[in-house]
């Protein structure tokens, strides 16, 4: 008990650190890239003593510093903050609005925004990782099992196809031949979770690389370790020394790729796949963000991303340290 | 609370599982059957702020063609760019120079059941036209409307100084708003409340839902339903309407059009954009502040060679303005491809050869217009053929739209932008004023007593034969001789659609007319 709450207090405060500082980085760099959301707020014919008016209303003007903590004050109270771009309504992305339409209480809230659209990206990440886990298992556990002969040789090449292939062009691929020339599934946008398999399939061909590789190189290295020949000796049988001990112990790599890498890719994966698919979810609300200069969504979907990153590894890490109690993070 | 392994893997198995089945409610969303729905995908957002005179957004006006109507409708057909339809006016004449008459239609309704009469033509011109409105650049100015009776209007300039012509084309642009909305302007945001042939439902998202409107004047629509898409990307739109998803997609790609053309299941239409593409010198700054070194720019620029790259996304005009507007012509004398006269010019302006000039930065957009980039290159080779030292900054949009117009100091970075100008009216004015016309030169900003005199005259001209002579003959010469802007060519809009739609109408500046369209 008391090693879980020194645990948690050591890694939350270090946590908090990161994201400040991955907060700071990502507004410095949000006010200094080229790129004037007013512009795109009020439209090509807006005056530009209007514009500079607007600018200093939203406080565009202020010193960074100064705006970075007005900003860190309004996220601890739970507020992230209007959309400079989305209506209210919700449902739009774009700009050119009349200066004086221009109120809060006609812009989105973020958290709204973000509360609506990670369903979505929940969804397509879950089925992401299921497929990639039934299709890396199978072949990495037969792989790790044989080291040096034909399955470990099938994983090894299948791994570098896959890990070869962009998604951006799988993506298209996809759609052509699974929906638009068979129409065997329907491709783009959201009417149902079957709108989700093509685009989750992407993802998983993405991650299944890396958890085949990994899945293998832990069973093959568990397979020389003492405990299997004491478990020989002792009498169990093989397939009791696999299920039993050496899966069990291969495990704990694989949270930790889970952890690091793969929600790591998952992030990354979900912006280019949710655009291919004009899927509804946060990817394709922070690409339009970023089209946009809606720095208020780009701010709070990256301190999000952090913030499940930094909790990921932490969860991880106690998992792996409750599952062997001689690792210490 | 120790936990074993085995129980801990077990209750992270059931908080996984838990996880997944939390996304069940989003299953199960499906539209109603039998109806005959259209899925426009759109290159465009919208704003979500119902008021049309609250904004500039293509993708919002292409939207609000659906809901509202306008007093005449332009089909701006090549050719036939001055034809003007009856649309809820029935006539209309020039009274006299400052006075515009309209007859309103009878027994036209709001889709909020409201009848649509001369108070509504009135409070929205009226509306529309006050400076402080953000979209009031595309009116020609304010205007005082008469109500004659409940179905006759007059529109009377004489106090602001401009003819009552100006209104002639404008009003096919300009959507008519039920005079009770005007007077509330918070509902006025909320919804479109409009008379056209489509009402609106709902937003879902990315998606705007239209329904046919039983009591349109023009006949209810054969298609029930409409669902306006923002889909970003065109490969995107290009992929839902091969597997069937969208029966309408916006803006093509020339390479798209071209691949889709061979296509059986599909049908592409090409048709020639109320926008200009122009090559913008920022004249308010060395070395372009000298017209003789715009004019070795012009001469440097061979456009054949731009249109042999553009393709099918391109038609040659030597106009400032598309040939879908009132008084284009092909402007005697514009400037041509010509080596020998631009090296005369630059040795003329005290840089021989190109010699002594500075680095000229070319500023051009990627993902926005077909094929920038690549003519973008094109431009900066011919242009250093000549001796200009080009630097070409590829821009992605947010940051191109940035670049490209004059801040609050009057300059602007860069010393040449690419930029096009679409508008939706066959007025010319709507072109010329924003980008030469010294008050706003929004991007090239040019200062020019002689252009702003003949923009003023041309506008000025008591009836519409006078002022088409003015524009011909004075005002784009005029603007050809002096070179703010180098318009380089026509685009060319590409739209796809499923094999079963029919009677679709695509306006040039973007619009598409369904009222009279069939889903077979």
């Amino acid at each position: 008990m008391i090693f879980a709450l020194d645990f948690f207090l050591r890694r939350l405060s270090q946590g908090v650190v990161i994201v400040l500082l991955v907060a700071l980085l990502i507004f410095t760099l949000l006010r200094i890239v080229p790129g004037d959301p007013v512009r795109i707020m009020l439209g090509p014919m807006t005056s530009p003593s209007v514009m500079e008016e607007t600018a200093k209303r939203l406080g565009l003007r202020d010193p960074i510093p100064f705006q970075f903590g007005r900003y860190l004050l309004q996220v601890v109270h739970g507020d992230f903050g209007h959309s400079f771009i989305r209506s209210a309504q919700g449902g739009s992305t774009g700009g050119s609005r009349g200066q004086d339409t221009f109120d809060t209480a006609n812009r989105a809230s973020v958290s709204e925004l973000i509360r609506n659209t990670l369903p979505y990206s929940l969804l397509l990440a879950g089925l992401g990782v299921l497929f990639s886990l039934i299709i890396a298992l199978p072949v990495g556990i037969a792989a790790g099992l044989n080291s040096g002969r034909w399955p470990d040789r099938v994983a090894l090449y299948l791994s570098s196809v896959l890990v070869s292939l962009p998604n951006v062009w799988l993506g298209v691929v996809f759609i052509l031949v699974f929906s638009a020339k068979t129409g065997w599934l329907p491709a783009i946008g959201y009417q149902g979770v079957s709108y989700a398999i093509l685009p989750a399939l992407v993802l998983a061909v993405e991650l299944a690389p890396v958890m085949i590789r990994s899945i293998s190189v832990s069973v093959a290295s568990n397979l020389l370790e003492n405990y299997v020949a004491v478990g020989q000796v002792r009498g169990l049988s093989r397939y009791r020394i696999i299920t039993h001990h050496v899966l069990r112990n291969a495990s704990i790599p694989l949270l930790n790729l889970l952890g690091i890498q793969i929600v790591g890719m998952l992030l990354g994966g979900l912006f280019v796949v949710e655009y291919i698919f004009n899927y509804p979810g946060i990817g394709l609300l922070m690409i339009n963000a970023v089209f946009q200069r809606d720095f208020p969504i780009i701010q709070a979907v990256g301190i999000l991303a952090c913030v499940v990153l930094v909790c990921i590894n932490i969860i991880v890490d106690f998992a792996a340290t409750t599952i062997d109690r001689r690792l210490q993070y | 609370m120790d936990q074993t392994r085995r129980q801990f893997l077990g209750s992270a198995s059931a908080v996984a599982a838990a996880g997944l089945s939390v996304s069940s409610p989003l299953t199960g969303r499906a539209y109603a059957q039998g109806k005959k729905t259209v899925v426009l995908a759109s290159m465009g957002p919208v704003t979500g702020n119902w008021d049309p005179t609250s904004h500039t957004t293509l993708g919002q006006l292409s939207f609000e063609s659906f809901i509202f109507s306008h007093l005449t409708r332009s089909p701006m057909q090549e050719g036939k760019a001055d034809e003007i339809q009856p649309d809820l006016a029935t006539s209309w004449k020039l009274i006299d120079p400052n006075t515009l008459e309209f007859v309103l239609r009878k027994g036209v309704k709001f889709h909020d059941g409201k009848e649509f009469t001369a108070e509504d033509v009135k409070a929205t011109m009226q509306y529309a036209s006050q400076s402080s409105r953000p979209a009031a650049a595309w009116y020609p100015g304010p205007v005082d409307v008469e109500i004659v009776d409940p179905y006759t209007v007059r529109l009377h300039t004489e106090k602001y100084g401009y003819p009552a012509s100006a209104y002639w084309f404008v009003a096919s642009f300009l959507p008519m708003l039920s005079a009770k909305d005007v007077a509330d302007p918070k509902t006025l945001e909320k919804r479109p409340n409009g008379t056209g042939p489509f009402k609106y439902i709902e937003t879902d998202g990315d998606r705007n839902i239209i329904r046919a409107n039983d009591d349109y004047y023009g006949g209810r629509p054969k298609i029930d339903e409409v669902v306006y898409a923002y889909v970003p990307d065109s490969n995107t739109r290009v992929l839902g309407l091969l597997n069937g998803q969208y029966q309408i997609i916006e803006r093509l790609e020339p390479e798209q059009y071209q691949t889709l053309a061979k296509n059986p299941d599909v049908v592409v239409h090409r048709g020639l954009s109320t926008e200009n593409k122009y090559l913008h010198f920022r004249c308010n700054k060395p070395p372009f502040d000298d017209v003789r070194i715009r004019q070795a720019a012009c001469h440097a620029i061979d456009r054949q060679q731009i249109l042999a790259l553009m393709g099918d996304a391109a038609q040659p005009s030597s106009c400032y303005v598309s040939p879908m507007k009132w008084g284009f012509i092909d402007i005697p004398g514009y400037p041509d491809f010509n080596p020998e006269l631009s090296q005369k010019l630059l040795a003329d302006a005290g840089f021989p050869g190109g010699k002594g000039l500075p680095e000229l930065e070319y500023i051009t957009s990627i993902g926005f217009y077909a094929k920038t980039k690549e003519y973008g290159e094109l431009i900066a080779a011919m242009l250093g053929e000549q001796g200009f030292n080009v630097k070409l900054s590829v821009l992605e949009p947010a940051a191109w739209e940035q670049a490209i117009y004059r801040r609050a100091d009057g300059q602007g970075p860069g010393h040449m932008c690419d930029v096009g100008w679409i508008t939706g009216s066959p007025e010319p004015d709507l072109v010329l004023r924003p980008n030469w016309d010294s008050k706003a030169a929004l991007i090239c900003g040019v200062n020019d007593p002689e252009i702003d005199a003949v923009l003023d005259k041309e506008r000025n001209a008591a009836t519409p034969d006078e002022r088409i002579k003015i524009l011909q003959t004075e005002t784009f010469p005029m603007i050809a001789k002096k070179v703010p802007s180098f318009s380089l060519f026509s685009a060319v809009n590409f739209h796809g659609m499923s094999k079963n739609m029919k009677g679709v109408y695509f306006f040039p500046n973007g619009p598409i007319d369904l009222s009279k369209a069939e889903l077979t």
